[in-house]
């Protein structure tokens, strides 16, 4: 009788049981596409020749197991705002107390398990995806990820049962240690928060401080830096959202435009939040930090690979040796930005250029005094000094020969005397392209099939740019490829849990957003009051997040050289994930409160 | 014409298609003049709510028509029937309907605010409906700081301070104590007279009733008796009610 009576309440709120459903079935998801990357030690060792990534992904799983558990706490207590009152009515009416602790028990862990099983399906099929499109961007890079890894099944699994079975247990103490009646009146009514001005001023000017000393440390400190960092912006976090929010907004409520339409009513409804919230708040905003930061870092590499690549000795894209028809027509094809034609003989002991030629094109080679990463000068060389071998001219004019002939002795000749030199003669056109990520696949085209010509390229194809370009990528994709999970997986979990704070306070405010359809409020103000309330808990905790990682990357500034460099990249996809998830939570959120 | 409302052959079915349904109103029809203080009473699932819902555009009738202050309100659609409820109408509940986030002050001036009120000109009203209830003291305080007695009498100034056409009220004593309630009707009755508010009370309770100056009696969804004060005093008139409902209940 009592099943069938907890069934129906399921019935009755099924769209709830969705949003619920459909949340945990998400964080099981994200959890496993993780796992199925952090616990493959293959993919990790195969894809970076850095040792730290395995370090950052054991600390990445921790993290989002702690942000899960967080998680499932909010999604629990959602589920128990919905379900205490019918839960509390039974036991009203006599149903024996052991009995509705056991259904409670039992229905969470049901919920809990279904939605892991979906979780890790779905998951599968979300590392699939999202292995298969990193990969393609990387052009191949990344070796040996496998989307179902049953090893990280198996973690996902025993993990979320764990988190379930604490849910569990926690419901079932509630709801049999707490008084019927309070279960029953449990719409908390809203503390008024006391105004203390001179209080909020401190705490403000403490929070910012200490985020300020948090930066500073960051920048400066190195390593015990961030150890320090970590603590002072954690708590100067918590300060900001309790003192200064509120303190701006109890400024806001006293302000003439507060008494337009709603505004006031938003300022309290925010208040209130923000205060209960101030915890959750500044959580959210450090794991914002540190998704967008892995996310920031991941592609700040990843855009680093062509400007490294500009950075070799080498002015050159393609270098081409003795053009075949079939190569002239795939240089064509590229977007040339300059093409040069040199001509060298060769002998047993000696490679002989004809000067005349560099006098009227002459060969370009990166300065590098004047040259860094991103920012790359270049210089004509000198003529005169390319025959000498202590200079820099000399060893670029050799880089543009084929590999075997290097150790050779190079000469530079006037015209007259070239032609005098008997030996196979050979051409060589060096390009310089537009953009060369652009051009990638017609340059690979056009190596592979010189390498095919002239075996002896592959001696030594790291001079070559295309060659060069490859070793980077596959160095630093999986660096850009692990950025992009932690991102993702952290700001799915900490904006759902976002979501579910704000859900499960919905019901509370279903009574007052009646009373203002009552009063005479408009649908439409009623709208827009939801969405700036929704919109500011979204915001604060993202603005702050994003100055994190402002000046968080800073940090990199020793590994990386531009590490703000097309840094809007990241943060547009970034902002649209978490936009994303706003517009989610405000439609489930009017659905609630103004549900008629 | 001096009705401020009109109620013409009102009902109202509960119930969709696929549903059992119920017809708690059956043709209803009666007015309230202007600055007319008029009871209804009637047994539980009589109709009252239901007639109130209508009447104050939070539920819509099946057939019939309503005018208030000479509008046909059951042609009023969204926006219109928000404002119509901001300008025209004001309601004091059981429970009072309090916003507990805002203080006494901001929730009386909440409607002002949603009619887009100037701020210079929402504050001279606020404080002027809050001395004429005396609750003056308590203007900054939480609801939860106050007592049920003044929750009410600033539900009351929330009501009017938007000076509508009509005030409506579902059983406003019906959470007080009988002190509290006694000066929330001598306040009521001291606006019908002094300030031509014109009320429309719902209530059980036979003491409230006797403020009115008339009282209507519905029974299965009808009206089926009603009761004129004319000269009497409130306790003869007290006395008058008592004996009509216990004909009323046979
Ligand atoms: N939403 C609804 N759906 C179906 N029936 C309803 C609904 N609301 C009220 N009713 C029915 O309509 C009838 C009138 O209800 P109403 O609430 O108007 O009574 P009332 O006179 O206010 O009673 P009380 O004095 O107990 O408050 C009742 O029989 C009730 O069951
Ligand atoms: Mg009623």
């Amino acid at each position: 009788m009592l099943i069938k009576l907890a069934l129906n309440g399921i019935k009755s709120r099924w769209k709830d049981y969705l949003v619920l459903f459909s949340g945990l079935v998400i964080a099981s998801a994200i959890f496993y596409m993780f796992e199925a990357l952090a616990t493959n030690q293959n993919f990790i060792k195969q894809n970076t020749t850095i040792s730290a990534a395995v370090i950052i992904f054991q600390l990445g799983s921790i993290l989002l197991a702690i942000i899960t558990l967080v998680y499932i706490l909010y999604a629990n207590s959602f589920l128990m705002t919905m379900r205490q009152r019918t839960y509390a009515t039974y036991m009203m009416l006599g149903a024996k107390s052991g009995k509705i602790g056991q259904l409670i028990f039992m229905e969470t862990l049901i919920i809990g398990v279904v939605a892991t099983l979906i979780g890790i399906v779905v998951g599968t099929g979300l590392a699939y995806g999202v292995g298969t499109l990193l990969m393609q961007r990387m052009g191949g890079a990344i070796h040996s990820f496998q989307p179902l890894y049953p090893l990280a099944v198996f973690i996902t699994l025993a993990f979320f049962m764990v988190l379930f079975l604490i849910a569990a247990i926690i419901n079932r103490r509630q709801l049999l240690k707490q008084p019927i009646l309070k279960l029953l009146h449990s719409s908390n009514t809203p503390t008024a928060i006391k105004h203390r001005p001179v209080v909020w001023l401190i705490e403000a000017i403490v929070g910012v401080l200490l985020l300020a000393t948090g930066y500073w440390a960051m920048v400066h400190l190195g390593v015990l830096g961030l150890v320090l960092a970590l603590v002072t912006i954690v708590l100067g976090s918590y300060f900001v959202f309790n003192a200064l929010a509120i303190w701006v907004l109890s400024l806001l409520r006293n302000a003439k435009l507060a008494s337009k339409g709603l505004n006031k009513f938003t300022i309290a409804q925010l208040t209130f939040r923000i205060h209960d919230y101030t915890r959750l708040l500044s959580m959210v905003s450090i794991l914002f930090a540190l998704a967008l930061g892995a996310i920031t870092v991941g592609m700040g590499y990843y855009n680093q690979i062509p400007l490294m690549a500009d950075n070799a000795p080498d002015a050159y894209d393609a270098v081409v040796y003795n053009p075949t028809q079939a190569e002239l027509r795939t240089i064509n094809d590229l977007h040339v930005k300059s093409r040069s034609q040199y001509t060298f003989k060769t002998t047993s002991g000696a490679v002989y250029w004809n000067r005349s030629e560099f006098d009227k094109d002459p060969l370009l080679m990166v300065d590098p005094e004047r040259s860094g990463l991103g920012d790359v000068t270049y210089v004509k060389a000198d003529v005169a000094k390319m025959a000498n071998p202590d200079t820099n001219e000399y060893l670029r004019l050799r880089d543009i020969l084929l590999p075997d002939m290097r150790q050779r002795d190079s000469k530079v000749v006037t015209a007259a005397e070239f032609n005098r030199v008997g030996g196979p003669s050979y051409q060589v056109t060096a390009l310089k392209v537009q953009n060369f990520r652009n051009d990638l696949p017609t340059i690979k085209a056009l190596f592979n099939s010189q390498a095919k010509r002239f075996p002896q390229i592959k001696q030594d194809d790291g001079s070559y740019k295309y060659a060069f370009y490859t070793q980077l990528n596959g160095l630093f994709s999986g660096l850009e490829f692990m950025g992009f999970f932690l991102g993702i997986a952290f700001l799915a979990m900490l904006a759902s849990c976002l979501m579910f704070k704000i859900l499960s306070g919905a019901a509370n405010d279903v009574q007052r957003y009646r009373m203002l359809r009552k009063v005479g409020a408009r649908q439409k103000l009623l709208h827009q009051a939801i969405r700036r309330e929704v919109g500011v808990l979204f915001l604060l905790p993202g603005i702050l997040g994003v100055i994190h990682v402002l000046f968080g990357l800073r940090m990199f500034q020793a590994i990386m050289v531009q590490p703000y460099y097309k840094i809007w990249i990241p943060f547009s996809i970034f902002l649209v994930l978490y936009a994303l998830y706003y517009l989610i939570t405000t439609y489930l959120y009017r659905n609630i409160v103004l549900r008629k | 014409m001096n009705n401020i409302v009109t109620v013409n052959q009102v009902t109202k079915t509960y119930g969709g298609q696929n549903e059992k349904t119920y017809q708690a109103l059956k043709g209803i029809s009666f007015d309230v003049q202007k600055g007319e203080f008029v009871g209804i009473m009637g047994a539980s699932g009589s109709g009252k709510t239901t007639l109130l819902n209508i009447l104050s555009t939070l539920d819509t009738a099946s057939s019939g028509q309503v005018t208030i202050d000479n509008q046909e309100i059951t042609q009023l659609k969204g926006n219109e029937l928000a404002d119509f409820r901001a300008k025209e109408i004001g309601f004091i509940f059981q429970d009072f309907n309090l916003l507990e986030n805002l203080t006494a002050r901001e929730n009386i001036a909440l409607p002002l605010s949603l009619q887009n009120v100037p701020a210079s000109k929402i504050n001279p009203a606020v404080a002027k409906i809050a001395q004429r209830l005396a609750i003056t003291e308590i203007l900054d305080n939480y609801p939860t700081q106050i007592s049920g007695g003044q929750k009410q009498r600033v539900a009351a100034a929330r009501a009017l301070v938007s000076e509508p056409a009509i005030l409506f009220g579902d059983e406003p004593t019906g959470a007080l104590d009988s002190k509290s309630a006694r000066d929330l009707l001598e306040t009521m009755d001291d606006l019908n007279k002094n300030d031509q508010v014109s009320i429309l009370l719902v209530t059980h309770d036979p003491f409230s009733a006797s403020y009115c100056q008339r009282i209507l009696f519905i029974k299965d969804g009808v009206i089926s008796t009603q009761l004129q004060r004319g000269n009497q005093d409130r306790p003869t008139f007290y006395q008058e009610i008592l004996t009509t409902l216990g004909t009323f209940e046979q």
